[in-house]
């Protein structure tokens, strides 16, 4: 008795899980456009990338730009929350169908998933606070420096490259970040300052942007490998909303400015 | 079924660091039961032989750390306590969060292990004139040491797998190294099945050090699993 019922549990088990499966693939975009909605990944804690609203909904450029894009294939928007440490696997396990929240584009990631043409570009800086020495990145590269960055972000590869005196303490998002160097705990932090302004107002601390900016990445809308389809279309989308000037219109109303390096627009991808 | 090529060739040159992220997590485990240890004995003694008034401090100490996650704890320590001027380092602030953890957890199972005394031999004790503290050294100790054993051993285990949790304030132990070299390569899947396996080859080697330990010095029976 005992048995069948074990044999029983155990044969459920399996099929819970193979049925779980069955969602772990990319989705082709014929079946995207046949379900009626597309699920998009954003970062609510990079304003005004995504931030939250009073009502818990999450909004921002991301968003603006998603809807868009939602809106041109005829589906619906679902937006699902990811931060910056599983944002890429959630991709490449079919949770998402693409991910925003400044994915920057370089050859590491592209091993894993797809990108599709730049929508935005981000400005890398170096963040402290009044009273620190630094005028270069290169001054950086000491061994009494402490920086704290983000988990799964750009700049920890730059610096493992370029700063490899420099000790790194890694936390799991941006808001933890900026507040471990307001207390103190580390001397900066190289991010994109435009995205880390609303963090900063929360402390009351006097921060200080090192004058050279240490360089300039492109941000795509990040797809799964096999995503028969969804790249493609993304790529004429995304295109079309640039020639219209719809980014641009999108950027300027989230930031207050025009976007600092343009992406450029060629009609061949 | 499942649309995924594995990949380990490309996480084997980091086992060395997976390597270190293991031990630091049995250093931490290691230092924080000891310290869970000395708080979890000294407060049992006390309710067993205290005035009354100590019971009710201790009695609120454990039910606050007991009843509150620990991750909520050690996140105070490290996010809130620098407003109010105490700045702790990462390792720190996990050390101490665990450590008053366990010698929440700790004081229970000691608290439980105390009550098993026998009377005869206390008041045997006291009649050659033992101390307080000689009664407890050697009356009490040394038989409830059998008793708790299993318990203790048990929960050195969990806060072994429990120190998983420092990577979120930067300590870089076994889950952290997972995650960091997980954000280069973007192996989850390999990277994670790896890790289980060393949280596994670290916990049968803890148990099995533990058993070692408890036949030799208490004759406890050696069970491993």
């Amino acid at each position: 008795m005992l048995r069948k019922i074990s044999k029983g549990l155990v044969t459920l088990a399996l099929m819970a899980v193979s049925w779980g499966y069955s969602d772990a693939t990319a989705r082709p975009l014929d079946e995207i456009i046949k379900s009626g909605e597309i699920r998009v990944g954003v970062n609510p804690t990079l304003p005004p990338l995504g931030k939250f609203n009073e009502k818990n909904e999450i909004i921002g450029f991301d968003v603006d730009v998603a809807t868009e894009l939602a809106k041109m294939l005829g589906v619906k928007l679902q937006v699902v929350q990811v931060g910056s440490p599983d944002r890429i696997p959630f991709v490449t396990s079919g949770k998402i169908d693409f991910v925003m929240g400044a994915m920057t584009r370089n050859p590491e990631r592209a091993k894993v998933i797809d990108f599709t043409v730049p929508v935005h570009t981000e400005v890398f800086g170096v963040l402290t606070t009044e009273g620190k020495p630094f005028e270069k990145v290169q001054d950086l590269n000491r061994p009494d420096v402490t920086l704290v960055q983000v988990r799964g972000s750009t700049p920890v590869k730059y610096i493992e490259d370029n700063l490899k005196n420099a000790k790194v303490v890694l936390l799991d998002n941006y808001p933890d970040a900026i507040r471990a160097i307001a207390q103190g705990r580390g001397d900066a932090i190289i991010d994109v300052i435009d995205f880390v302004g609303e963090h900063m107002n929360k402390h009351n601390v006097k921060w200080r942007v090192v004058p050279t900016p240490v360089d300039v990445y492109y941000c795509g809308l990040g797809v799964a490998k096999n995503s028969t389809g969804l790249k493609d279309w993304l790529n004429v989308a995304v295109f079309e909303l640039q020639r219209r000037g719809k980014i641009d219109e999108l950027w300027e109303k989230a930031f207050g400015i025009k976007m600092l390096f343009p992406t450029g627009m060629t009609p061949y991808f | 079924m499942l649309d995924y090529t594995f990949q380990y060739g490309q996480i084997w040159p980091y086992l060395p660091r997976l390597i270190d992220g293991a031990y630091l997590a049995l250093e931490i485990a290691f230092l924080s039961f000891c310290g869970g240890l000395l708080i979890g004995t000294a407060n049992a003694s006390l309710l067993s032989f205290g005035p009354k008034w100590v019971a009710k401090p201790i009695q609120a100490f454990v039910v606050f750390f007991t009843n509150t996650p620990q991750l909520v704890q050690i996140y105070f320590l490290y996010f809130a306590l620098p407003d109010a001027g105490v700045l702790l380092s990462s390792y720190a602030a996990v050390l101490i969060g665990m450590t008053l953890n366990a010698g929440a957890y700790l004081t229970e199972i000691q608290r439980a292990g105390f009550s098993t005394r026998r009377q005869s031999e206390m008041e045997a004790a006291i009649v050659l004139g033992f101390s307080r503290w000689q009664q407890i050294r050697y009356v009490i100790l040394p038989h409830i040491a059998r008793v708790l054993f299993p318990p203790l051993s048990n929960h050195y285990i969990i806060m072994t797998l429990g120190t998983s949790m420092a990577a979120i304030f930067g300590v870089e132990e076994l889950t952290g190294q997972a995650l960091n070299i997980n954000s280069i390569t973007f192996r989850s899947l390999e990277i994670f099945s790896v890790v289980a396996g060393l949280y596994i080859a670290i916990t049968l080697l803890a148990s099995l050090a533990l058993g070692l330990l408890g036949s030799v010095l208490f004759r406890t029976k050696l069970r491993v699993i």
